[in-house]
């Protein structure tokens, strides 16, 4: 072997290497372009999952946005209110940036509910809708083949051994990927500090949900009763809950007959 | 004459997109709008005349005389993915709009397999025409970037008309695409034989 072959060949890329990060490096201090470092801090804040919810192409672009005063901070979903809040302070402006909020899976049922036919093969919730409604009988059922774990950038949600989805609360950015993709809509966000919440979708009466699923909303109406505060409303058949009166007494999660309103612990 | 001929050869006989398939990533890619893909078209014959000119140079004046004509894969990867970047920071720093304009483009072009195809093709002889001074791969790497403008700005009218056509599910999106790209290719096979 022709160790002088070896040797020039690695000094000729050595040199044009040193030869070019030394242009670059020289030309890159000389052709600095001044930025505003608020710009830089905007976007460190910002939550950097590059979602797209806000309409922008990237959180880098939604930055830009930001700073130019096309976007409002609060167009994103999924950075938090404090951060939100810090680049409300950056920039000057006082506006309230909203509660934190997660999102949540309405509905319970997974394995329980009953199979309208065996699902096998190629796919997840999306096709298996096309074919005739999914495979549960209940049309507002979690088909429970994960397009909402698909889609979450922050593995925030997965469908357990229950057989619907569930969201990790420490890892939910509340960035709304899962919810505009579930093709149930049974997916919503909720506040930060609610305490209970109604784990079913369902829409029909008592019978029809029983025919369907054992663990369903079957209207009886027993929380809107027993609440003290008043803070429940049956409404199309699923209670409907004002978390503004809501003092988290539990006790609609006592009463409820089928356990289908349940306590959201952190 | 000869210059011409290699213009004609570039652009249409030997096109880069559509007869020797080179650079389809950016041609899929960019071409969703005529806007866009014009922008593209003015970046790639921009790195594409520099960087052949520059390969061109290096290659005479380092790489054959001292006998490592075998490195130039390497040297001219290293030599582009410079170049652009050079060039970049150089239109931000002095012209904002031309920087908004093709701004995305440029990294994007810094390895695409054209710009190093023409810059091998020019010293490899690989062209139908010799190129044996700097002046006609310099006019050759222009025009190759002229002819991939040609075939991306084509497909992209064609995408503008289709996103309004009535397309079967199954061929929407890349799938009628990549039948356009193919017709296209098909159209242009028949330039094939112009130039000996």
């Amino acid at each position: 072997m022709d160790i002088t072959a070896v040797l020039s060949a690695s000094l000729l890329l050595l040199a044009l290497g040193a030869l070019f990060s030394a242009l670059i490096g020289f030309l890159s201090t000389k052709f600095t372009v001044e930025r505003d470092s608020r710009l830089d801090e905007i976007e460190s804040l910002l939550s950097g999952a590059n979602c797209g919810t806000c309409g922008y192409a990237g959180c880098q672009a939604f930055a830009e946005a930001v700073y130019q005063g096309k976007a409002k901070v609060t167009d994103c979903p999924s950075t938090s209110p404090n951060n939100k809040r810090r680049i409300n302070e950056i920039m000057g402006i006082n506006e309230s940036v909203g509660e934190k909020t997660y999102a949540i899976v309405h509905c319970n049922g997974g394995n329980a509910c009953r199979d309208k036919y065996d699902y096998q093969g190629y796919g997840d919730c999306r096709t298996a809708e096309m074919l005739a409604g999914g495979r549960k009988k209940c049309y507002t059922g979690c088909i429970g083949l994960a397009t909402c774990v698909d889609k979450c950038p922050y593995f925030a949600i997965e469908v357990g051994e229950n057989g619907y989805a569930e969201v990790k609360r420490p890892s939910c950015t509340s960035c709304g990927l899962c919810i505009s993709n579930c093709p149930k809509s049974i997916i919503g966000r909720i506040r930060a500090s609610a305490r209970v919440y109604c784990a079913c979708s369902n829409h029909n009466k008592g019978k029809e949900v029983r025919d369907v699923c054992p663990k369903g909303c079957i209207a009886c109406g027993v929380c809107a009763k027993v609440c003290p505060e008043g803070a429940i409303t049956m409404v199309d058949n699923l209670p409907l809950f004002d978390y503004d009166k809501c003092t988290a007494c539990m006790l609609c999660v006592e009463k409820c007959p089928t356990k289908v309103i349940k306590e959201i612990k952190d | 004459m000869e210059y011409i001929l290699i213009i004609i050869g570039a652009v249409l006989v030997n096109n880069f997109v559509l007869v020797k398939f080179l650079g389809i990533c950016p041609f899929l890619g960019v071409s969703k709008s005529t806007e866009n893909s014009l922008g593209m078209g003015f970046a790639v014959i921009f790195v594409m005349s520099l960087a052949s000119l520059i390969t061109f140079i290096i290659y005479h004046a380092v790489l054959v005389p001292l006998d490592l004509i075998y490195l130039k894969t390497i040297v001219f990867i290293l030599v582009i993915a410079s170049l652009v970047q050079i060039v970049e920071m150089a239109i931000k720093k002095f012209s904002p709009s031309l920087y908004a304009a093709l701004g995305v483009y440029l990294p994007l072009i810094t390895t695409n397999c054209a710009v190093l195809g023409v810059a091998l093709l020019n010293v490899d002889g690989g062209v139908a025409l010799p190129i044996d001074n700097v002046l006609k791969a310099f006019i050759n790497g222009a025009a190759s970037g002229v002819g991939f403008t040609v075939a991306i700005v084509l497909l992209s009218a064609i995408r503008e008309r289709l996103a309004r056509a009535d397309v079967p599910v199954c061929f929407r999106g890349f799938p009628i695409t990549l039948v356009a790209a193919s017709i296209m290719a098909m159209a242009f096979a028949a330039f094939s034989g112009m130039i000996s």
